[in-house]
């Protein structure tokens, strides 16, 4: 089976795609996609209470010991547990995470909870890119042998440990890039600043 | 095997129920003869309900709310719309609670 590389994306006339240096602001770069932070609502509770009281929550303790809630604005996904500490997730900006983290800690307030909002930290940041040229992994798993990780019978994606900045990149063939592992955005422009040009270096050309 | 009274506040069922408390108040019939009644109701709605029942119906709406605590799923639907092979109507506020029947069966030894 041949390697399906997207017409539109096959480099052919990049004009609309990146050429030369990356700039974090440029726009192609969708990031974040998806953002973790946790937060210490420091106090216990009663996760079957909120549960019971709570709207659009999901509690089974047989499979997970926290209480799953959700919020449509800013759309995210809240994992609440019985020490008081939370997750959220989904949110696709730092400040919409610490919103839909404030929303989560007022809804258990109003369950009769003294929650606090202690502790707030963004954990993860994920962002993806596509870079509208095929790559040729094989080759850039070679030469970036420490960094990189390629199975393609395991998982199509060459998976790239970069160390400045510390971030994971998942590079297809198709010219898709994800960038997770950020604790900060910059990380995330800075590490595509880093791969671009071995990507142009590796970039696969058409044959016909 | 124990079921669930789920069915009892159905229309038949508050209908049933009714009907018993008239007869228990009247004398007609002994408390423990209508309990019997009703649970005998709650395993006869579960058998008709998984043998006789082939009917299909789609349910399509916007999800106000969901819960899922202790086993079992609560929606509320708003503007749902019922759809079976001979029926198709629209209700704009909907419950649905249900209710994972496995749970009734002795767990495994």
């Amino acid at each position: 089976m041949s390697v399906a590389v997207d017409p539109m994306a096959a480099g052919l006339g990049t004009s609309g795609g990146p050429m030369g240096v990356m700039r974090s602001d440029q726009p192609f770069i969708r990031c974040p996609r998806n953002i973790v932070s946790t937060v210490n609502l420091d106090c216990q509770l009663d996760l079957k209470m909120i549960a019971l009281q709570a709207r659009n929550a999901e509690y089974n303790p047989k499979r997970f010991a926290a209480v799953i809630m959700r919020i449509r604005e800013p759309k995210t996904t809240a994992l609440v547990f019985a020490s008081g500490k939370m997750v959220c997730t989904g949110a696709k900006s730092e400040e919409h995470s610490k919103l839909a983290a404030r929303k989560y800690a007022r809804i258990i307030q109003k369950l009769g909870y003294p929650a606090k909002f202690k502790d707030f930290k963004i954990q993860n940041m994920v962002g993806s890119c596509d870079v509208k040229f095929p790559i040729r992994l094989e080759g850039l798993a070679y030469s970036h042998g420490a960094f990189s990780n390629y199975e393609p019978e395991l998982f199509p994606g060459l998976i790239y440990r970069m160390k400045h900045p510390k971030i994971v990149l998942l590079i297809f063939v198709s010219g898709k890039i994800v960038l997770t592992g950020a604790k900060v955005r910059e990380e995330i422009y800075t590490a595509f600043e880093n791969i671009y040009p071995v990507l142009t270096e590796y970039r696969k050309c058409q044959k016909w | 095997m124990a079921t669930f009274e789920l069915y009892r506040r159905s229309t038949i069922g508050t209908c049933l129920t009714e009907t018993l408390d008239d007869l228990v108040s009247s004398g007609a019939v002994s408390p423990e003869l209508a309990i019997q009644v009703l649970v005998q109701f709650d395993k006869s709605m579960t058998d008709a309900l998984e043998s006789q029942v082939k009917s299909k119906v789609n349910i399509k709406g916007h999800l106000h709310t969901y819960r899922f605590c202790d086993n079992v799923w609560t929606f509320i639907l708003t503007d749902a719309t019922f759809k079976s092979e001979e029926i198709s109507e629209t209700l704009s506020k909907v419950k649905i609670v249900a209710c994972d029947s496995k749970l009734l069966q002795p767990p495994h030894p």
